[in-house]
């Protein structure tokens, strides 16, 4: 049987897909997947299985199964389903041993978890040469307690973290009439501010200076976040035990004035009725459509509208940029906990009995070869994690530059699990409060809350004290666990945290 | 003995419920046990870690001020759709249920409408209709002069309530004016020729003729209603997702969030959220219970005032 299906592609992956087939058209044979080089002993007539949450990737895998199957003589059958599902399709599935060959792990399961739960089992025996495959990564894509466990590679950590969401992305003639030009000198919060002031005066109530799909909470901490840490509050933004972390201090930097300003900026901007009508009710895929029609001139946003409004929108004229940098003084570096995007990262099910097919699917992957197909697919939306692939693909300017960007923007921080792999029991115990980061900021801005400084502080205790308790449970469950590991006094945030200084 | 004879006689009646039993049992009896199982588990759905707190988690609610905020957001939500329903339905149900009206079938058929379009589906366009930024909704009223500025229907605290109560209540007037006829259509054609014989017309003899007849159906429409106001996930998910800031988040909101969709990195509380499941769904049982008592009294009013 010589099968690749896909299914339950969701609308968002089938317009973005689609969007991604067309830009991947465009830039014509280059885009086309490669044939995967057949490592392993493979049994025709296998039935391979392979789930993740679509957009560009799905595109990517659509391309490469079929003739992949064809190759072998299999079948694969490839699901792109949104988290929510994902969430709920793989624990159903690891639970009654139907889960697929490879998947992607649930957004609020941490590995460790997954390793201990047995979810997942070890790649090594189906990687010729793993060891010599692994250091063709770029240091700090594998770590102990991240994807590797007592010495063996569960994760594939194949496309990179080093990207990040609300960098500016903006309309270009709008952008010119408002006398600033971001792609040569990124706006200041200053700036920011008064170029969506005069946007919106301009557009007199057709367009507007500045739209946040404000409905969907992630934006508003994202945006605070980002904005606070170029201004030089230092502190991670991955998972909960990093995440507004100061790894100096151990603290949460929630009341800092980087991030007091930043929400206090977005207040006034919504006073200034620079923020476009209705944002509340809106959430982030409504808010990017509303660019390419003119209806906004700015958005925080991440670099996986690029292919897509250039391949849906060839006529709209955008620029990326820089997110906003503060007034005055050195911009600060953006931290991420480590080198690979957790989210993409491949896992094998612990009951597949097709670890060679999947051997071979993840080799190509860590090739060079394989991450320039990617990359020539994907784009910019989910980058390749080797360098060199992203200077080899066919990508737009734009796409190359933001890749750029971030390169110069982004270091590797800490990451306290790989310096105590015990601190999962503390992600596997986090409850976050229910008035939380996104929603607190959600409120300030929208009004429900009054006094910035005042709701931040009460917030950070909030967290110390769920923090506080993850800790606690963690400790009654054995972990040998103190605050004390999130401190790394050694951390210079304008530099990549290597694995020779968790020591 | 006696009792397995009957077994035995009725053998091919019990085996054509078998199939109903066995959907039944998979998929509303089996999740209710499980829903009461887990409310007494600290659970978060991904692993195996289930931890028995006994009552834990009910006593975790009655603390939570925003479990009872989204209560209360419910039972706001009840009160201020379910009168407005059934006033509106009963008027358009009087009017319609006149014969002689001409195109009356056209305009049940028009406000029936939106009963049959799938929920999700009116959410979303409703979102367009009443947005602040080119909004048809906003645009007649400013057209009109009716307001000076663009209104936030789902973006502000102090109007999104209101807006997802009037979108629900336009989604399923049709049902209820379909109940309301229906309980016009036991009003006997005699009670009408008696009343205009005695020159009582229009509104006299709906208010001392027709209402009187058809009262003992309203607490059953009553309470449908009330329960179908309490079953809002849909609308509410399409429209605000809850928001802005807990604004419409009501009980079903608030369930789904704990449970599945916590948004901020932490690990869902699916035992935290089926024992907030087991408290609203012990509310929608009480008025269920209600619903059928009240129905079985007003039967036995109807056919007392019929015989």
């Amino acid at each position: 049987m010589v099968k690749a299906t896909t299914r339950g592609l969701s609308r968002r992956s089938f317009v973005m897909g689609t969007t991604a087939g067309l830009a991947a058209a465009a830039l014509g044979g280059a885009a086309s997947a490669q044939s995967v080089p057949m490592v392993n002993k493979i049994t025709s007539g296998s039935t391979f299985r392979w789930i993740d949450s679509g957009d560009q990737k799905a595109v990517f895998y659509n391309k490469l199964f079929p003739q992949f199957a064809k190759e072998r003589d299999i079948s694969v059958v490839y699901d792109a389903l949104p988290w929510k599902e994902i969430a709920q399709v793989v624990p159903l599935g690891v639970r009654n041993g139907t889960a697929h060959d490879v998947f992607a792990l649930p957004q609020n399961v941490n590995p460790a978890d997954a390793v201990a739960q047995g979810w997942v089992q070890p790649y090594d025996d189906f990687i010729p040469n793993i060891a010599e495959w692994k250091a063709g990564f770029p240091d700090g894509a594998f770590l102990p307690g991240i994807n590797e466990f007592g010495g063996k590679t569960y994760g594939l950590p194949f496309t990179s973290n080093k990207r990040y969401g609300t960098h500016l992305l903006f309309n270009r003639a709008y952008m010119e009439a408002a006398g600033y030009d971001p792609e040569t000198t990124p706006l200041n919060w200053t700036d920011f501010r008064d170029a969506a002031r005069k946007i919106t005066e301009a557009g007199q109530g057709r367009y507007y200076g500045f739209i946040i799909g404000g409905s969907q909470l992630g934006r508003w901490a994202q945006t605070v976040r980002n904005m606070g840490r170029m201004a030089g509050a230092s502190a991670g933004g991955d998972s909960v035990i990093e995440a507004d972390i100061d790894f100096r201090t151990g603290d949460f930097v929630f009341d800092s004035d980087q991030y007091v300003a930043a929400i206090e900026l977005l207040i006034a901007m919504q006073a200034d009725g620079s923020m476009f009508p209705g944002i509340m009710s809106m959430n982030a895929p409504q808010a990017r459509a509303f660019m390419p029609q003119g209806a906004a001139g700015m958005i925080l946003q991440g670099p996986w509208n690029i292919p897509g409004w250039e391949g849906n929108h060839p006529d709209f004229d955008f620029g990326v940029a820089s997110g906003p940098v503060p007034d005055e003084g050195p911009v600060g570096k953006l931290t991420i906990g480590q080198g690979a995007a957790a989210p993409n990262t491949m896992w094998l099910f612990s009951g597949s009995q097709n670890g060679a097919i999947a051997g071979e699917i993840f080799h190509y992957l860590g090739t060079v070869q394989g991450q320039t197909d990617w990359a020539n697919i994907v784009g910019a939306g989910d980058p390749p994690i080797f360098a060199e692939a992203i200077q080899r693909a066919d990508m737009s300017g734009r796409a190359k530059a933001v890749l750029n960007m971030f390169n110069d923007q982004i270091r590797v921080g800490p990451n306290p699990v790989v310096g105590n792999g015990d601190l999962a029991k503390v992600i596997g115990a986090f409850q976050a409060p229910e008035i939380n980061f996104a929603r607190t900021v959600q409120g300030l801005v929208a009004g429900e809350l009054k006094g910035v400084a005042s709701e931040m502080k009460a917030l950070k205790d909030r967290y110390n004290s769920a923090l506080d308790a993850a800790f606690a449970a963690a400790k009654a469950d054995g972990a040998a666990v103190d605050r004390s590991d999130l401190v790394f006094s050694n951390w210079n945030p304008d530099v990549d945290f290597g694995a020779s200084d968790y020591s | 003995m006696r009792l397995l004879q009957t077994f035995h006689k009725l053998r091919y009646h019990y085996l054509m419920l078998l199939p109903g039993l066995v959907l039944g049992g998979m998929f509303v009896f089996y999740p209710i046990f499980a829903a009461l199982f887990y409310a007494l588990h600290d659970w978060s759905g991904f692993n195996s870690d289930l931890v028995f707190v006994g009552l834990g988690n009910f006593v975790a609610l009655f603390h939570d001020p925003i479990f009872w905020d989204a209560f209360k957001r419910s039972m706001i939500f009840l009160l201020g759709t379910v009168p407005l329903q059934m006033g509106l339905s009963l008027v358009l149900a009087v009017l319609l249920n006149n014969q002689l009206l001409k195109l009356s079938s056209f305009f049940r058929t028009m406000v029936f409408l939106p009963v049959v379009t799938p929920v999700a589906v009116m959410g979303i366009v409703w979102t367009f209709l009443l947005s602040p930024f080119n909004g048809p909704i906003n645009g007649i009223l400013l057209d009109l002069g009716m307001i000076s500025r663009p209104i936030d229907f789902l973006g502000k605290s102090e109007n999104v309530m209101g807006s997802v109560i009037l979108v629900y209540v336009w989604k399923w007037l049709g049902l209820t004016m379909i109940y309301w006829l229906a309980a016009l259509q036991t009003v006997p054609d005699e009670v009408y020729d008696a009343a205009r014989l005695d020159n009582c017309r229009g509104a006299r003899l709906i208010r001392h003729v027709v209402l009187p007849i058809i009262l003992p159906f309203a607490l059953a429409i009553l309470l449908i209603s009330a329960v179908g106001a309490l079953n809002v996930f849909p609308l509410i998910m399409s429209m605000t997702n809850g928001g802005p800031f807990f604004a419409s988040e009501v009980m079903e909101i608030f369930i789904y969030r704990t449970a599945f969709a916590t948004g901020d990195g932490s690990i869902p509380r699916l035992g935290y959220a089926a024992a907030a499941g087991v408290l609203f769904g012990g509310v929608v049982l009480a008025l269920t219970i209600v619903q059928a008592l009240a129905s079985r009294a007003s039967k036995g009013k109807v056919e007392g005032a019929t015989t």
